[in-house]
């Protein structure tokens, strides 16, 4: 501690700044993990809130995917001697339609046996309607609301309130209004209690349920009551408590979560090396003190543990600010991410607040403080091994000796021994596709000072041929301080790295996905429920397709429904078409089986599989699918595996007779629709609204305004892409700025003779912008040629173990393009201030600096 | 060549220190002038002053006419690259740059061609016997020899005035002498106005004039 006090403080006191950048680069880690996490956290909090409020007393919850089920399922439920209450639900979410009020989740349920399920603490109102069940009942347009929304809108009981259904907009009447807290505080308080009868006939649900919730008789154990209910139902049901559906939308939203994580890790593994860097040139410049502590008898261990306490006193102050900025950015995300799972995936969620999760916090601190020691470590254990006699020798210290560089250059050659063996060796899956991605990272970090070396000797010339004097001073200023400009082109280098990555993932997701737009979206028209196709709360009756067919415009119709349903865990899409008109009008693109992919399964009764399904689960043409349905486990063959985009997480296309078969659904959630040839889109689409637009909720989407969609929906996903971008640009920045002060730091005396010989300020000045734009030049050059391998395990990872999907490996050509100039004007930007407080620093001091 | 007219230099910190006060003093042209006195006694600081790296606090100093006060930053640089040359105590060699880039340096910085900047440097490496050394670093040179490369920096430009710093004083009493006797030399032969700040009494003894200084104050003037 007294080492601390007498060497680290005064240290830390006169480089006020270099402390800041290296705090600032722990600190932009941790925000970022700390900032997705919670944000992350809190929409699976609210999800669960919602859940929980909701379920009330229920023990269990029964669904059958998001299809639903017959109602009959119920009273047969009822009727087992385990149950004490089962009830039924049906959620869905609509727009409100009101100004700044979003989505409202309308919860119908059946008032006669529900409210001894839910407590409806009813305030205010006709409490004789509630009371009486029946009267509720009896008045289908009756709605209960929340205060909270109620004193938002302005309504009070007997007010008219107006929500979209599936038979246009319908005005209800609030009859009474539940007190804050409990079930009404759910979704956010955007929470409408319903009748089920109603609700079913307004959303479309036919005679059938969305769930049963239920409590079992006093004395049944909840894995007795649900064995007994799944015995009675079949795989084809899910029992579950409401606590389990939190993790359905976690594992939904994985996929979000992990790219999220990985963007974190990245950020903390750049700010690794800008910790490094700091730590070395402080070993470097403390050499002397190093020596005389030494010399009064410090020990080995002492100097070791000074240098990591003082890391890990960094590392925590870094962890703390990291906190602090990574909560602000969370409350920022989480209704943003919220709002854009729920648009993704089509779940019903409501983000309240944020969700802090102590374990986060705990681990962020962690995180930070063990980055902080581990990129300190190497130095510290320099400053151990220096001798007190040599250390007290005035003169440069910081090189790397020749046996460094070789064991550097044995060891890359060995990584990419390694690499090069996981690729010839079948590297493209599995662990040598990751073993093949870390050799490649680490030979090129270990090679860094090398390839900087080299590169910057190349480049010696070309900045002597622009500017001759600063130029040459700039060139050997770098190669005078290999590790720290090898420490500050390998942080570049990973954050270019990293964003060619992405950008190529980007560029390879976009042009497979508007290819897959291309060949599959060729429909005139398409008649949804609701802006966004992913959402699922309304359907349509089977019928509304065969009155549009009739319309005089129109060509053909095909009627699509999709649902969630479960498939080893993982809640996929099943979309149920009309296999053999689509067929009549697309060629997909076909990945294994016949050609004639949606006809061959149609006729033999098989499914057809997404290609990233297929590649996740494992799965290949001739196998036998398992997929529960309310009717049962079907064992289906998978005729066939195409390109397929519906869903991240795998879609398994059936023909819709074998939907309406065993799922005994007939309802829709969208129409494809063709229309007769020299019909514009245009006036197919006002032929349509005007039929059926004052019957019916729906939403005709022009074939141009769904590629927009999908290309706004794309976009949305890789907004978190951009961001990641932008955090990689940020710390290249910060590398810069953190290298240039200390070079010049270090170069005091140097520029100070520079001006005392002769050297005009803007000549100083351009030496050192030379210098950035030297390490900007090397750090791109790096930085695109890591990318662009780093790109293909990247493509790899995402084909095998993160999407499934089969992105083609193109050099993403605009971004470097894009990359290298803004990167050299980062850097330039990056060295105007050390540029400036080099020039005016007092030259006597300059030039007495030791 | 050299004029100070009542100079003051302060230095403000926690406690403020009076280095010059009240200095006025004429350096004529062709002159070789030793500054000595106690350490802290204002040597440095009227050789910074005098050769633009630092400003006066108050007073006026004149170098071949100009009056240093009245150019901005960028003026004072040309004047001081124009007409002074630099010999510090520790050399300030850049470690990276050879005895000719060293040399060749300041004609860089004035924008001269590669070719004839090195011609003069290679001229000044061999009037100061390092002909044969001009691609060595500085780190494979002796402290004499890297003096020698500062002094022939210095005199890159052919100063009409050289201010020298100790030049003796890192070096050992056989190699300050030969350095010395260089200075002497170049004196004689390029007629430079040298202002050379020493602690070695014998050095001092062996200028045209002597200036001592005392508490920022000049105590004593000799002239031999």
């Amino acid at each position: 501690m007294m080492l601390l006090r007498l060497l680290t403080l005064p240290y830390v006191r006169k480089h006020l700044l270099r402390t800041g950048l290296t705090i600032a680069g722990v600190a932009l880690g941790v925000l970022v993990f700390v900032g997705m996490r919670t944000a992350n956290d809190s929409v699976l909090y609210g999800f669960q809130q919602t859940v929980d409020r909701i379920a009330g007393k229920a023990q269990l919850q029964i669904t059958s995917g998001e299809g639903g089920f017959p109602e009959e399922v119920l009273e047969r439920v009822q009727a087992m001697e385990e149950i004490n209450i089962a009830v039924p639900v049906i959620e869905a979410q609509v727009k409100t339609g009101l100004q700044g009020q979003g989505n409202i989740l309308i919860l119908a349920v059946d008032m006669t046996g529900d409210r001894s399920l839910r407590s409806y603490d009813i305030e205010e109102g006709e409490d004789a309607v509630v009371d009486d069940p029946l009267v509720f009942l009896a008045q289908p347009d009756s709605i209960i609301l929340t205060r909270e929304f109620a004193q938002q809108n302005n309504l009070s009981v007997g007010s008219k309130v107006s929500f979209d259904t599936m038979v246009g907009p319908k005005s209800f009447t609030v009859r009474g209004i539940m007190k804050p807290g409990g079930l009404a505080s759910a979704f956010g308080g955007n929470l409408a209690v319903m009748d089920i009868y109603a609700a079913q006939h307004v959303f479309g649900r036919g005679r059938s349920f969305d769930r049963i919730d239920l409590t079992l008789k006093e004395g049944i154990a909840l894995d007795q009551g649900r064995q007994a209910i799944e015995k009675l139902l079949g795989a084809g049901y899910q029992v579950e408590a409401p606590s389990q559906r939190g993790k359905q939308f976690e594992t939904i939203s994985k996929l979000f979560a992990v790219a999220a994580s990985l963007n974190s890790l990245f950020a903390l593994l750049i700010g690794l090396f800008i910790i490094y860097n700091t730590f070395s040139i402080a070993v470097a410049q403390r050499r002397s003190e190093i020596g005389i502590a030494r010399a009064l008898g410090a020990t080995r261990a002492q100097i070791r543990n000074l240098f990591l306490l003082e890391s890990a006193l960094l590392g925590l102050t870094g962890s703390l600010t990291g906190i602090a900025g990574g909560l602000i950015m969370a409350k920022g995300m989480a209704s943003y991410i919220g709002q854009f799972l729920g648009d993704l995936y089509g779940v019903a969620q409501h983000t309240e607040g944020l969700a802090l999760n102590p374990q986060t916090l705990l681990l962020a601190v962690g995180v930070g403080v063990l980055t902080s020691m581990v990129a300190a470590w190497i130095p510290a254990r320099d400053a151990a091994r220096i001798d007190p006699v040599k250390a007290l020798h005035k003169g440069s210290y910081e090189s790397i000796t020749a046996s460094e560089n070789r064991w550097r250059l044995v060891t890359a050659t060995a990584f990419v021994g390694i690499a090069a063996f996981c690729l010839v060796t079948g590297g493209t899956s599995g662990p040598k596709l990751y073993v093949g991605y870390f050799s490649v990272v680490a030979a090129s970090v270990l090679a860094t000072p090398i390839l900087v070396r080299a590169l910057i000797l190349g480049l010696r010339p070309l900045l002597r041929l622009v500017l001759p004097v600063e130029g040459a001073l700039a060139a050997d200023s770098l190669m005078q301080s290999p590790r720290r400009t090898s420490a500050t082109v390998a942080a570049v280098m990973l954050s270019l790295s990293l964003v060619v990555g992405l950008g190529g993932i980007a560029d390879a997701s976009y042009a497979s996905i508007l290819d897959w737009v291309e060949s599959v979206v060729n429909p005139d028209l398409f008649v949804g429920t609701n802006e966004q196709i992913s959402e699922r709360s309304f359907r349509f009756p089977a019928s509304l397709g065969d009155e549009i067919r009739k319309l005089d415009l129109v060509d053909e119709v095909q009627t699509v429904r999709s649902t969630r349903v479960n498939y080893r865990g993982t809640p996929v899409m099943l979309v149920a078409i009309p296999m053999l008109q689509v067929q009549g009008r697309i060629k997909p693109k076909v990945v294994a089986g016949p050609a004639n992919v949606f006809e061959a399964a149609a006729k033999e009764g098989g499914v057809v599989l997404g290609d990233n399904l297929a590649l996740l689960q494992n799965l290949n043409v001739g196998d036998m699918m398992e997929i529960s349905s309310p009717s049962g486990v079907l064992r289906l063959p998978i005729t066939g595996i195409a390109i397929d985009y519906t869903d991240q997480l795998g879609a398994i296309l059936i023909d819709r007779s074998l939907y309406l078969k065993h799922w005994k659904d007939e309802t829709a959630n969208l129409f494809r629709v063709y229309l007769k040839k020299g019909v514009t889109p245009e006036a197919g689409k006002q032929q349509i609204l005007m039929r059926f637009g004052s019957q019916n909720r729906l939403f005709v989407m022009t074939n141009r305004q769904l590629r927009d969609y999908i290309v706004k929906v794309t976009d949305q996903w890789f907004g978190l892409t951009y961001m990641q971008i932008f955090v990689a640009v940020l710390v290249a920045t910060l590398g810069i700025v953190n290298s240039l002060t200390v070079s010049i730091t270090d170069r005091r005396r140097e520029l100070g003779v520079l001006q005392a010989v002769g050297g005009l300020r803007r000549q100083v000045r351009q030496a050192i912008w030379m210098e950035a734009a030297g390490i900007g030049l090397v750090s791109v050059i790096l930085g695109l040629a890591l990318g662009g391998l780093i790109l293909y395990y990247y493509l790899g990872i995402i084909r095998e173990d993160m999407a499934g999907i089969r992105l083609e490996y193109v050099y993403p050509v605009k971004i470097a393009l894009l990359l290298a100039p803004t990167m050299l004007a980062v850097s330039w930007l990056s060295a105007l201030g050390p540029g400036e407080s080099a020039v005016r620093a007092s030259l006597v001091e300059a030039l007495e600096y030791e | 060549m050299i004029e100070l007219h009542d100079v003051s230099k302060t230095f403000e910190g926690k406690r403020q220190v009076l280095a010059l006060d009240h200095v006025s003093l004429q350096i004529a042209k062709g002159e070789m002038v030793s500054l000595v006195g106690p350490s802290g006694s204002g040597k440095s600081t009227l050789l910074n002053l005098i050769g633009g790296l630092d400003h006066p606090s108050s007073g006026e100093i004149v170098i071949d006419g100009e009056r240093l006060s009245a150019v901005s930053d960028d003026e004072l640089t040309r004047v001081r690259r124009d007409k002074i040359g630099f010999i510090f105590q520790f050399f300030n060699l850049l470690p990276t740059l050879s005895c000719l880039e060293n040399v060749s340096l300041p004609l860089h910085l004035r924008g001269w061609k590669k070719q004839k900047a090195h011609e003069r440097a290679r001229e000044l490496l061999d009037l100061v016997k390092l002909g044969k050394r001009v691609e060595h670093l500085p780190e494979e040179l002796s402290g004499g020899e890297r003096q020698r490369v500062a002094i022939a920096r210095a005199l890159s430009i052919y100063p009409p005035i050289l201010l020298a710093d100790e030049p003796t004083g890192n070096l050992d009493s056989h190699t300050g002498e030969d350095i010395l006797k260089l200075i002497r030399d170049l004196h004689e032969r390029l007629n430079a106005t040298i202002l050379m700040v020493t602690h070695d009494n014998g050095v001092a003894e062996s200028c045209q004039r002597t200036i001592r200084l005392r508490d920022g104050v000049i105590v004593e003037d000799i002239r031999r």
